[in-house]
């Protein structure tokens, strides 16, 4: 396992610990259950491919999804199809067009054909997805299945409408489900630490952030619903070959509750949370039905009480709601290696001794109008590799509205941004921070649900051959900016300014020519300032790129930058190093405005020289 | 949440309790598993059946037991209106040796019920299941109780003739087996005749605009003089008002599913509406007698014909257990199969020859000014109805 980042080897544990925990029930329940509870245990083990194909998706978009029910259809009807035999067919479906019909393929064979099918269809409707915001792509899913469901009642010579499709045969047993539901359960789980599974969970964390680091928010979202796609269509084809008669409407609205409800109650964040959503649910449902069912209990009659099950449904749906809201699983997943054994962390990658080319970062005539407002109007600035620009200016000045346009944030109305001769205006964020240029934000955009590791390490895998020199770069960053012992915690869960220091080591980590930092000392004390100024003036010294600073703290500033530019109503009124632009009285009037404040700027001159 | 030890032995042992709490069937009796929806979107229909079983099966213990001989013990659980969960009580009542299957009022249900049952070839009846296919889709041992959809438009179809229509105009829906076949059926049946269908309409199930149906149906170009749907609430009132606010006055006729409240609430809307139920309880009738019977044992009356339905599913169980003087399945599958004009609450149920899905008495009740009014009860000839749609 030398090869494997330490995500991946967790993964690893976890996948096999998972499959074998199914394997090992499955197979206790084919020694000594009877054929009823082989059968719950079939139906379980097909659920759980259900929950846990919507749990890759939903769980690593953040994307609720109400379409998988609707694929499961499809998968069955074209298993129910392909399997039938010819002689059923014949009575069955006597409309079927000639080219689909008699073809009696082994489950095997037809479930390649599903998932050929599942990917072209999954690619089809991610390409709209992709482009949907969280809430807009979840209402899509729901429009999805609708029309998949009134397309399955449609097409009456292929489904039969809604009468009962029947004649399926039926090759799916306990072993043939738990064999799918071990596989299932093995890549949601290993997705989720891949390179992709990591931009796709950024993303949903916050996607701007994500974008900041020149992930491609759309790449995520396609990839992980393609996939989810196929093993919701393997789901619904298995599911046909074990019910053998359903109808359109089996495939509705109530499946698409069930499985959500059941990942909502072990935990939408993980796979191993889809899992206990499955397990906990069957067993609920198990016990359930059996106290409702009545009968002599200890010499006292009961009678039927039915509904009893739907009600501890609904009960214990509210109760994991109300007390653990992320879920029985809490979100997380096992992490077995991280929890039995000692993870001896690969070294961090030192320091690389290539420098980025010197280069020259320019805004022409840059403007930015929000209706009729200028927020940013005519700033023509140069800030070369090599050198700390510090922007300062009074609030609401436009410094942010400036930073924003240069990484892509926003479009300037008018003007221009340019890297040497190359122009970045117009291009979306994740493109310009591909031209290497890294920022940081004024509220802070970590991703909090991921690990302070797996945010830098998702930076850098970007410019980085394979995850495990990610890891080394990341530790790297990590350590350079003190947090190489906060390594496997949530990264929502650090403290105000070790978040900062986390956002700069994300920026770091991408090698960036020219790195723009909004206000990155804001809301730390004097030591923590000093700390970062000088780790920033190191980066600076090695790296030799391009630093750009906003930062109300005119002692940091006047001491860390070697040009100052200074905006005022989104204009820029003057430019050039510390001790000229201090001596200004354009700016000591428009930027600091009395007297009092006058005689507080010679103070700090008198400080600073 | 990783279960604790405790916890998982608890859940065992309970599962073992109450494994063997499931009741045995001893020498002299017979288990009869009950797996329908009591629950769920089919809860409406299986509620009343198993209502009327029960208090069928009450009566025929209290008179010494099925065929006079063996005590039927009734093992009922839950399906939850999910074709799954069926599957699981299916097996589970098979596995705990069951004689006799009774399954959900849907037709899928049922054929994944009978997938199960057919092995053993276990007798395997639906509540109200009126799809005709359901007999014939998995194998011998599934039979339809309640009138089936061919045999309802059969009826429907036969009347109307006789009533002097001859271009009807269909209103189906692709929503469900019963919209979309019914008519169909009628149409097969009234064609045989020598009617003949001027047009067809398709509407989706709730949808709450149908002028672009009643327009279509006012321009064709010959008129029909009876309009033929299976459709029910809320699209057969939301139809058949805008039909008649478009000025069109064609005689519309439905199937059993419009024999209720609102319907007849629409007063001189639906004059002239023919509709069919499995049986009337006319006065001094046996279905009135039974009504009345059914509220004094459970205490409330019966809000359908399901229940009653339900009752003959007790009879017929009860006259193939004397016939077959066995609880063994086949034996009483084949019993089941022999029953000729048997005596049931709505009038007789025959078996013999058909492939399952049974020939029985059809009432046919007419809207008279906001009120149903009884016309006739009509038993078609097994040859008039037409084969069940595949």
């Amino acid at each position: 396992m030398r090869g494997l980042s330490s995500g991946m080897k967790v993964a690893l544990v976890d996948a096999a610990a998972m499959a074998l925990a199914v394997a090992v029930v499955a197979g206790l329940i084919a020694a000594f259950g009877s054929a009823g509870a082989q059968r719950v245990a079939t139906h379980a083990g097909l659920l759980l491919v259900s929950v846990v194909s919507l749990q890759l998706f939903s769980g690593n978009t953040g994307i609720v999804s109400f379409g998988h029910a609707g694929f499961a259809g499809i998968g069955a009807y074209v298993v129910g199809v392909l399997t039938m035999p010819a002689a059923i067919q014949a009575t069955a479906l006597k409309n079927l067009p000639v080219l689909l019909a008699g073809y009696q393929l082994s489950l095997g064979s037809a479930l390649v054909i599903v998932a050929v099918i599942a990917v072209v269809l999954g690619l089809a409707t991610g390409a709209v997805l992709m482009r949907l915001t969280a809430s807009s792509a979840s209402i899509a899913t729901l429009a999805l299945l609708v029309i998949i469901v009134t397309v399955l009642v449609g097409a009456r010579e292929i489904t039969r409408g809604s009468q009962p499709f029947y004649g399926v045969p039926r090759g799916v047993g306990l072993a043939t489900a738990t064999a799918a539901a071990a596989i299932a359960l093995i890549l949601a789980r290993l997705f989720r630490d891949t390179r992709t599974g990591r931009m796709t969970r950024a993303s949903a964390d916050d996607a701007v952030g994500a974008a900041a680091i020149g992930i491609d928010r759309r790449h995520g979202v396609l990839a992980s619903w393609t996939l989810s796609v196929v093993g919701a269509m393997i789901a619904g084809g298995l599911t046909a070959q074990y019910i053998g008669a359903f109808k359109p409407q089996d495939f509705y609205f109530d499946l698409a509750f069930e499985t959500l409800a059941m990942l909502i109650v072990g935990g939408l964040h993980s796979s191993f949370g889809a899992l206990v959503g499955v397990g906990a649910t069957t067993l609920l449902i198990e016990v359930a039905r059996r106290l409702e069912e009545g009968g002599s209990f200890f010499g006292v009659e009961v009678p039927p009480v039915f509904g009893f099950t739907e009600a501890v449904l609904a009960l214990a749906m509210l109760l994991v709601i109300w007390r653990r809201p992320e879920g029985l699983s809490g979100g997380h997943e096992m992490e077995l290696l991280r929890r039995l054994v000692r993870l001896r962390p690969p070294a961090p990658a030192p320091e690389p001794d290539v420098r980025p080319p010197a280069a020259m970062l320019t805004t022409r005539a840059v403007g930015k109008r929000y209706a009729g407002v200028a927020a940013v109007a005519d700033i023509t600035l140069a800030l070369p590799t090599g050198q700390v620009t510090g922007i300062i200016g009074p609030n609401g000045a436009g410094k942010t509205t400036l930073i924003n346009l240069i990484a892509g944030q926003a479009a300037p109305s008018s003007g221009g941004v340019y890297v040497d001769a190359a122009p970045l205006a117009g291009l979306p964020a994740f493109r310009v921070a591909r031209t290497g240029i890294a920022r940081t934000f004024q509220n802070i955009r970590v991703f909090p649900h991921m690990s302070v590791l797996e945010n830098v390490m998702t930076a850098a895998e970007r410019i980085e051959p394979n995850a495990v020199a990610a890891e080394r770069a990341a530790r790297r960053e990590l350590a350079r900016l003190g947090l190489a012992d906060h390594a496997d915690r949530l990264a929502g869960t650090l403290p105000y300014g070790e978040r900062r220091r986390l956002e700069i080591a994300r920026a770091l980590v991408t090698r960036p020519s020219f790195l723009l930092l909004d206000e990155p000392a804001a809301g730390m004390n004097p030591v923590e300032t000093d700390a970062l100024m000088a780790i920033l003036a190191e980066v600076k010294r090695v790296r030799g790129l391009g630093i750009v600073l906003i930062e109300h703290d005119l002692g940091l500033v006047m001491r860390l930058c070697d040009r100052v530019a200074v905006l005022d109503h989104g204009r820029l009124i003057t430019e050039g190093p510390p001790a000229v632009v201090r001596a200004d009285p354009m700016v000591v009037e428009a930027y600091l405005g009395s007297r009092t404040s006058a005689r507080a700027l010679a103070r700090l001159s008198e400080q600073t020289q | 949440m990783l279960l604790s030890h405790p916890t998982i032995g608890r859940l065992v042992l309970s599962a073992a309790v109450t494994c063997a709490l499931a009741a045995p069937s001893y020498a002299e009796d017979i288990l009869i598993g009950v797996a329908t929806a009591q629950t769920g979107g089919l809860a409406p229909y299986d509620q009343p059946s198993l209502a009327g079983f029960r208090m069928a099966i009450d009566e025929l213990n209290a008179k010494g037991g099925l065929g006079g001989k063996y005590t039927a013990k009734l093992a009922i659980k839950d399906t939850r209106t999910d074709t799954a969960a069926t599957i699981t009580a299916v097996q589970e009542l098979v596995d705990a040796g069951a004689s006799i299957i009774v399954t959900p009022c849907d037709a899928d249900a049922t054929i994944a019920a009978g997938q199960i049952t057919v092995a053993k070839r276990i007798p395997t009846l639906t509540f109200c299941g009126t799809a005709p296919v359901l007999a014939t889709a998995v194998g011998d041992n599934l039979f339809g109780t309640y009138p089936g959809d061919n045999l309802q438009a059969a009826v429907i179809a036969d009347h109307a003739y006789a009533k002097g229509f001859r271009k009807a105009y269909l209103l189906v829906s692709p929503d469900s087996s019963y919209t979309a076949q019914l008519p169909e059926y009628f149409a097969e049946v009234f064609k045989k005749k020598g009617g003949a269908v001027v047009g067809t309409g398709s509407f989706t199930m709730g949808q709450p605009d149908f002028s672009a149906i009643v327009t279509a149906i006012k321009a064709l170009p010959e008129q029909p003089d009876l309009i033929m749907t299976a459709a029910y609430e809320p699209d057969f009132p939301a139809f058949i008002q805008q039909l008649r606010a478009a000025g069109v006055t064609t005689t519309v006729y439905g199937a059993d599913a419009i024999g209720t409240a609102t319907v007849q609430g629409l007063g001189k809307l639906v004059d002239g509406t023919v509709y069919t139920a499995a049986g009337y309880p006319t006065p001094g009738g046996a279905l009135e007698a039974f009504n009345k019977r059914f509220a004094t044992t459970t205490g409330h009356a019966a809000e359908s014909a399901y229940e009653a339905n339900g009752y003959e599913i007790g009879l017929i169980l009860d006259a193939a257990v004397k016939a077959a003087g066995s609880t063994d399945p086949i034996k009483l599958r084949d019993a089941i199969a022999g029953l000729d004009k048997l005596p049931i609450v709505t009038g007789t149920i025959t078996y013999a020859g058909t492939n399952g899905m049974p020939v029985r008495a059809v009432s046919l009740i007419e809207y008279k000014d906001g009120k149903p009014v009884y016309i006739a009860t009509q038993t078609p000839a097994a040859a008039d109805v037409p084969a069940a749609a595949h």
